[in-house]
């Protein structure tokens, strides 16, 4: 295991054109060991190149990958000790269950009594003790992938296990019940997990911290909380939470309110030293509440629909000409026509050319 | 749906298919029971005389088949081996990838007639490059006299003219494998040896399999080659099925006979393709 550091890395797939474009566009990342991180974004924003740097499947043209002190930069997949679990999975047909587990550590040569010893271990762990004798071809997909997941875990020394968009083909109740095993196999054996996905909620349920990516870029790391109460841009407010942050034109009016249309509202970041002219309010619309009458930060919308989710309603309304959206307790009693919805001035964000003031 | 037009609009379909399979096919079973020859030709009615002909009194034709089978098994295992391995050259990055792709598939292009009489002066015992070559090591091997000899060199032309096929449809197996398979077999620390035994031929079993029975249907219809090179001799020593079946029906007329020859043939290559199919499976895939 091992502490992994990108130290300004940057890659182009044609870094000799004139003028060449960055899948990859520099920057620098450490990540420590034993740490459970997702690397989210939209398809085409640089997670897979970055996975595959880490690996060494693609060298950076530009920057160094270090693990621990030691520079891995040009060093090729089967001498750094990384495993990785891809979108498919990917078993080797012709052997048993057994043997898959075994080849990571047949081809560094292990004595047979320790790889017999650890591919039972993992077996146990990951339930796959039953079908060991078994034809990995004949396995469920589900089963295949633990088997990809397996050959990562078998490696004790492995300095990471990187996971491309592992659970795509797994139904959504065993995504669930997989991501637990492998926050499980993180507890347990303090691996590193790097977990690549487009999809918010398998990065926040199995992350402690989320890296959110857009055109090559790193545009925020931390907790799933941070980035869910207090997104840096107007793009991972976009991207993280369903439905997407509510997001405004506005203007600044004093030192703590802004206005929209004819709505003034108060909040509680600094303005004063604003003078860009792209100012933006975002806000949650789990933090909207409804209110029986007008106060401080409310304003009143038309509905346009109200969804029931089951365990919350979403309210669609417009004011200004503009669409809101609240998030609210399926038991509470909607108007039809007009709602007065509050945004709380502690949850509003406000955002000078797309980023965090 | 009562539909009861829909056999109209199959008809053209079918009476194509019945005038080019199901017709010759079916007037090859009724001519094997006939003893039309250069003497009497009609279409008379003679039973299973043929057939108990065939297979009681005829030893020529099973030995043309049983040295079919060597031919056409020796040749597309050549053409397998061989033709993967130029594939899984080219497969990768090497210089000059593309002209070694072309030149590969030069033989494939040319025509199997004219290449055979090329070979045939190659393989001249007295006049041919190849005996002039060798005389030099005081050897000058009878290379079309020579029942063994004679075999191997057809073999060497069939292998020569058709491993282009075979390295086309591997080459276009390679390419379209996934990467995935290789990546996770990478960070597995396979060595390439175990990466072609464990990934890359696994995942072309299926394509070796098709590629396989294609060649040896073909190579089972051996004609050109032989007819060209030794005309089945010295002897017999080089005769095929086919080449057994153009002697009785176009050279001695025995067209009866012919089609009875024929229509066995066809039955014994069925039944021979689908266990071979069975065999490779089992075999290749491990099923």
């Amino acid at each position: 295991m091992a502490k992994i550091v990108l130290d300004n890395i940057a890659h182009s797939y044609d870094p000799n054109a004139s003028n060449p474009v960055f899948a990859l566009k520099q920057m620098s990342l450490s990540w420590a060991d034993g740490g459970r991180y997702a690397l989210l974004g939209p398809s085409g924003c640089g997670k897979t190149t970055m996975l595959n740097i880490m690996s060494g499947l693609v060298t950076p043209s530009h920057g160094k990958v270090f693990f621990d002190q030691s520079e891995v930069t040009r060093m090729i997949t089967e001498e750094r000790n990384i495993a990785q679990v891809f979108q498919f999975p990917v078993i080797y047909g012709t052997m048993t269950v057994y043997e898959n587990l075994a080849f990571p550590l047949k081809c560094r040569q292990f004595p047979e009594d320790q790889i017999d010893k650890k591919v039972k271990e993992v077996s146990e762990i990951l339930n796959l003790h039953n079908f060991l004798d078994n034809r990995a071809k004949g396995l469920t997909a589900d089963q295949k992938q633990l088997i990809s997941l397996g050959r990562g875990l078998v490696r004790e020394d492995v300095a990471a296990i990187l996971m491309d968009e592992p659970l795509t083909v797994i139904d959504p109740d065993l995504k669930f019940r997989l991501r637990r095993k492998l926050k499980e196999i993180n507890d347990k054996y303090k691996t590193t997990l790097i977990y690549v996905t487009h999809d918010q909620n398998e990065a926040m349920t199995f992350a402690d911290n989320i890296i959110v990516m857009d055109q090559g870029e790193v545009v925020q790391a931390g907790s799933p909380k941070d980035l869910f109460e207090r997104p840096q841009t107007t793009f991972v407010g976009y991207f993280i939470g369903s439905p997407a942050m509510n997001l405004y034109e506005c203007s600044a009016t004093s030192e703590n309110q802004i206005s929209i249309g004819s709505n003034s509202f108060k909040v509680h970041t600094n303005i004063n030293n604003t003078d860009s002219k792209d100012l933006k309010l975002g806000i949650r619309s789990e933090y909207i509440t409804v209110e029986s009458k007008l106060s401080d930060n409310s304003l009143e919308a038309d509905i346009i629909e109200v969804e029931d989710f089951g365990n919350y309603k979403l309210i669609t309304a417009s004011f200004d000409s503009v669409k809101i959206k609240a998030k609210v307790k399926r038991e509470l009693d909607i108007p039809s026509e007009k709602v007065i919805l509050k945004l709380p001035a502690e949850h509003c964000c406000i955002y000078e050319d797309n980023k965090l003031i | 749906m009562n539909f009861k037009h829909k056999y109209v609009f199959l008809l053209p379909g079918l009476i194509v298919l019945i005038g080019i399979l199901i017709f010759p096919i079916i007037f090859t079973v009724r001519l094997s029971l006939s003893g039309w020859n250069s003497f009497n030709p009609g279409l008379d009615f003679i039973g299973f005389k043929n057939y108990v002909r065939l297979f009681t009194d005829d030893p020529r034709f099973w030995q043309s088949f049983f040295r079919l089978s060597f031919l056409a098994i020796t040749t597309v295992f050549l053409q397998y081996i061989i033709g993967f391995a130029l594939a899984h050259m080219v497969w990768k990055d090497i210089k000059f990838k593309r002209f070694f792709r072309v030149l590969f598939l030069i033989p494939m292009m040319t025509t199997p007639v004219i290449m055979t009489v090329i070979w045939r002066t190659f393989f001249h015992e007295s006049l041919g490059p190849l005996n002039d070559f060798l005389s030099i090591f005081g050897v000058q091997p009878p290379w079309l006299s020579s029942p063994s000899l004679a075999k191997v060199s057809i073999i060497v032309v069939e292998v020569w003219q058709w491993t282009s096929f075979m390295f086309l449809l591997m080459l276009a197996g390679l390419l379209s494998l996934p990467k995935e398979p290789f990546l996770a077999a990478a960070v597995d620390g396979a060595s390439p040896f175990k990466k072609f035994i464990y990934v890359t031929f696994p995942l072309m079993a299926p394509i070796s399999i098709g590629a396989i029975i294609i060649r040896l249907i073909e190579a089972s219809k051996i004609m050109d080659t032989v007819f060209v090179l030794t005309s089945g001799g010295p002897g017999t020593s080089t005769e095929t099925s086919s080449f057994f079946i153009f002697i009785k029906g176009l050279r001695e007329f025995q067209m009866g006979y012919a089609a009875t020859a024929s229509f066995t043939y066809l039955i014994i290559m069925i039944i021979s393709l689908t266990i071979i199919v069975k065999v490779l499976t089992k075999v290749l895939m491990r099923e």
